[in-house]
């Protein structure tokens, strides 16, 4: 016995250290559903890095576990929507990008390029867009009786009802709502937008980002909020599942690749982000997961349907209203925070 | 000659167990109470965004915890894991006794069957009940199937669902101390008290509850702090609702990275283990004995 | 009545317990995405599991943890579990009450505490993080099964076998060993146990470098429907299951 313990105790000590460290990891760090395995699959092939794919549901979650790994390097490349690139850059946590070795930045949306919450995109490259608004099942919910965030407080719908599990975007809505904008530093505006929000709380039966449009499929809810690729994956399995854009205006965001401050392997990092840009594969990626690229090259590869799918791209009329999302400060986010716990104790 | 030598390995047993002591306590000191000191520092020190906490010292988290908004949430968490240990008692108490009552090869299996699970990851378990309660999940077919019902019932993503959860996760470490209370009952103290003339309940109210009272608030201590804490069963079951106080820990130490007030929340639910404890304590001395450990 | 009665209720509770690992195990074997409708027998979840690279990782990842956790914490607990048995020393009673506080702390105030610690240590997240955590909280469930053990254990054993001429080092494997040989058995396989069905702890010490199962289908078993994760559930079983045959078997040798 006291050589098997030995043993064991060696082996222990021994694979705590080995990890194949001759082989070249990608440590990529994004979004649940947001990346179809295939594209991982080819890059792997084409270069013979081997990519980690870990997921989050919030910028929220992504930015603490980022902060607190900072020093460790433990990810190559995040998914930020843009109003965190722009917290995450002022707060030197992110790693200046490299444009010489980025191929095909040129075949991006201009008017996705160079804003001002990141100028000359110097930390961070565009990779899809989309739009957060209303979902029903058309089954059991009247299309014609929902136009606007507004509905969701009607009470014929108590119970039944989702919101995405983020911060930012369910007190948008709330916000929205009351005429306010969705990204306003206001304190007093803030707690109108809880108040409002938690008299929706009777009729919410979840929260959910890691895939917004499963409660629907499951039965669970019949109306709420989803992302647009979700809507668009999940009438695949679900014809009755309709996008709806709210009439208060639709909330907009763009995600963006951003490389750590502290990324073991930036050289990985920046292939992997001129692999995507390929816009063969920036329309396999659109096709797939449903939301819209800013790669104006892939557009012209969509195949119709998806080019024309009014959820995925928007036309200008959706747009109407519509309001992106940016960032508000710590010193709101703080506020936020309070009352979003506060919202989610509620019954 | 041999007293000579039973010295001598008294002399070599000294370092052994001079090494045990100090591995076991730089064990317990490193990894047990330096991190629980440094929990109680950040407690009173303020959030700052980029180093997660930094001074000055305050009490200001400690104030927000009264808040009456998260007060509610811990007292809400508290009913929780009441309604969660009552019935994981109601439960687990006759069980514990019925488990004692069979035969001393069959109890082994018996104990091992309740460990058995655990093995699956207390995640899977728990999205396995998601499968069984979910609107079109198997429970709701089966009895739409018999014709019990004609629509089904919204089980997921509500209170009653995640007791159960708590429920299922935590009965084996109520039933388990219960067990060893149980077994070392004897049946003679029973007779006894019948031969005095004590009814079944009489005897039950003034020998039983008194004698397994030590493994009932071991059973209480192993259920209801943990239930507290299990975050993870109100982010599937509950439809992702702050439902306990771990839901707010996590959060704070995971998303907002409030770090001093997830700190405090935390230094709470060690006060209400240390209650406990005390209790637990006392009860032991009441009945004169050691416990296990 | 009496008779029936106990036996019923018994196997009522069993089979409550039982219900969810058995649809865990059926439908891990059904074909059909819906994983509410039996669709047929399939090994196709099995297939997409081997598949999943990451998914497999996670998989030995989680279980290598159990193991290592087991054996490193069976150590040290069953030494000082010797050592609080055997002799005297000044600070019995603090480290009896200090282990059995660890066993009743709330698993979230140790995770957060011992996060706090690595960070500010600087022992990256990881498995030598994840290992360290998980031998804190078995510690104190060894301990107190080898003491069990060892409070029904003759003393004058080993003075006797001392007296015939034996050595320590063949008292310890002809005397000792054998009797708390159950004992290191039966705590390795707690330690195991509670390792592979923690979240709680793992969810913040863990990093990506070192995944493991909890983190792995943390969203996908948020998301819903993953028959995946009931064929993964059904492996981790029959994993677990073996390791217990294996540890039967060392036993019924050592008995020899």
């Amino acid at each position: 016995m006291k050589k098997l313990v030995l043993v064991g105790m060696t082996a222990v000590v021994l694979t705590g250290c080995s990890d194949q460290e001759d082989e070249q990891v990608l440590n990529l760090y994004n979004w649940s559903e947001y990346m179809p395995q295939e594209v991982l699959d080819r890059f792997e092939e084409e270069t013979g890095i081997e990519v980690v794919y870990t997921t989050y549901d919030s910028n929220e979650a992504m930015y603490a576990r980022l902060k607190l790994l900072d020093d460790s390097s433990q990810y190559d490349l995040a998914v930020p929507s843009t109003y965190y690139v722009n917290k995450m850059r002022k707060e030197d946590l992110l790693m200046e990008i490299d444009h010489s070795q980025i191929e095909g930045f040129d075949r991006l949306d201009p008017e996705l390029v160079n804003q001002s919450f990141d100028e000359n995109n110097a930390y961070s490259v565009p990779y899809l867009w989309g739009t957060t608004g209303l979902a029903i099942d058309t089954d059991t919910v009247d299309p014609s009786a929902v136009n606007g965030w507004a509905d969701l407080w009607d009470e014929q719908y108590e119970g039944q009802v989702m919101l995405t599990n983020d911060m930012r975007e369910v007190f948008h809505v709330g916000l929205s709502v009351l005429g306010y904008s969705g990204n306003t530093r206001d304190p007093q505006e803030i707690e109108e937008a809880y108040e409002k929000l938690s008299e929706l709380m009777p009729s919410v039966r979840t929260f959910n980002s890691d895939a917004p449009r499963m409660p629907y499929l499951e039965g669970e809810t019949d109306i709420g909020m989803i992302w647009n690729g979700e809507a668009v994956m999940g009438k695949e399995d679900m014809p009755s599942l309709e996008y709806i854009y709210p009439e208060e205006g639709v909330i907009v965001w763009l995600d963006s690749f951003v490389i750590p401050k502290n990324a073991a392997n930036p050289e990985a990092a920046h292939q992997f982000i001129s692999f995507v840009l390929q816009p063969e594969i920036s329309a396999l990626i659109s096709e797939n997961i449903g939301y819209a690229t800013p790669n104006l090259a892939a557009r012209d590869m969509l195949p119709e349907e998806v080019a024309d799918n009014r959820a995925s791209y928007p036309t200008s009329e959706d747009m109407e209203n519509a309001e992106f999302q940016e960032d508000v400060g710590d010193e709101a986010m703080q506020v936020y925070n309070r009352y979003w716990e506060q919202l989610k104790t509620g019954r | 000659m041999m007293k000579h030598r039973r010295r001598m390995f008294r002399g070599l047993r000294q370092p052994f167990r001079t090494g045990v002591l100090v591995l076991v306590w730089g064990w317990l000191l490193a990894l047990v109470l330096v991190p629980n000191l440094l929990v109680i520092a950040a407690s009173f020190l303020t959030r700052d965004p980029g180093t997660f906490i930094s001074l000055p010292v305050t009490l200001e988290n400690y104030r927000s915890l009264m808040d009456p908004l998260y007060l509610e949430v811990f007292l809400h968490s508290l009913y929780m894991a009441s309604v969660t240990t009552l019935v994981c008692l109601l439960i687990g108490y006759p069980f514990a006794w019925a488990l004692s009552r069979v035969g001393k090869e069959r109890q082994l299996l018996l104990i091992f069957l309740l460990i058995v699970p655990f093995w699956t990851n207390s995640l899977v378990r728990t999205y396995a009940l998601k499968l069984l309660m979910a609107t079109n999940g198997l429970i709701n077919n089966g009895l739409m199937a018999l014709g019990v019902i004609d629509e089904p019932m919204r089980m997921l993503y509500t209170e009653g669902a995640v007791i159960v959860g708590l429920v299922y996760l935590l009965l084996p470490f109520m039933i388990l101390p219960l067990y060893s209370v149980f077994d070392d009952l004897r049946q003679e103290l029973l007779l006894a008290s019948h031969d005095l003339g004590a009814g079944r309940f009489s005897t039950f109210i003034h020998v039983v509850v008194p004698l397994t009272l030590p493994g009932i608030l071991a059973g209480v201590m192993l259920v209801l702090l943990p239930a507290m804490g299990l975050f993870f069963v109100p982010d599937i079951l509950g439809g992702s609702r702050n439902l306990l106080v771990g839901n707010v820990i996590k959060n704070q130490f995971l998303d907002a990275r409030d770090w001093p007030f997830g700190a405090a929340a935390a230094i709470l639910l060690t006060l209400a283990m240390a209650l406990l404890l005390f209790t637990h304590r006392l009860s032991q001395r009441r009945l004169g004995e050691g416990g296990d450990l | 009545m009496t008779r029936w009665l106990p036996q019923a209720y018994l196997s009522l509770v069993y089979l409550a317990l039982y219900i969810p690992i058995a649809v865990l195990v059926v439908f891990s074997f059904n074909d059909g995405r819906t994983g509410y409708r039996w669709g047929g027998f399939s090994l196709r979840w099995y297939e997409a599991l081997f598949n999943n690279s990451a998914m497999m990782q996670a998989l030995w990842n989680s279980l290598w943890l159990a193991v290592s956790a087991a054996t490193l914490s069976t150590l040290i607990g069953s030494l000082t579990a010797l050592a609080l048995h055997r002799y005297r020393f000044r600070g019995k009673r603090a480290l009896r009450g200090m282990l059995f506080v660890v066993m009743m702390s709330p698993e979230i105030v140790l995770a957060i505490s011992l996060l706090a610690l690595f960070l500010l240590v600087g022992i990256e997240l990881g498995y030598v993080s994840l290992l360290l955590a998980h031998v804190t909280f078995c510690l104190p469930f060894v301990v107190i099964t080898v003491m069990a053990r060892l409070s029904g254990f003759d003393d004058r054993l080993p003075e006797a076998a001392r007296d015939l001429g034996a050595t320590d080092f063949i008292m310890t494997r002809t005397v000792l060993l054998p009797v708390i040989m159950p004992a290191l058995l039966a705590g390795w396989l707690l330690g195991f146990t509670l390792s592979l069905d923690d979240v709680v702890v793992s969810t913040f010490v863990s990093g990506p470098g070192y995944e493991i199962l909890p983190l792995r289908i943390y969203s996908m078993v948020r998301v819903g429907l993953k028959p995946e994760v009931n064929a993964l559930g059904t492996l981790l079983l029959v994993f677990s299951l073996l390791m217990l045959l294996m540890s039967q078997w060392i036993l019924a040798r050592s008995k020899r």
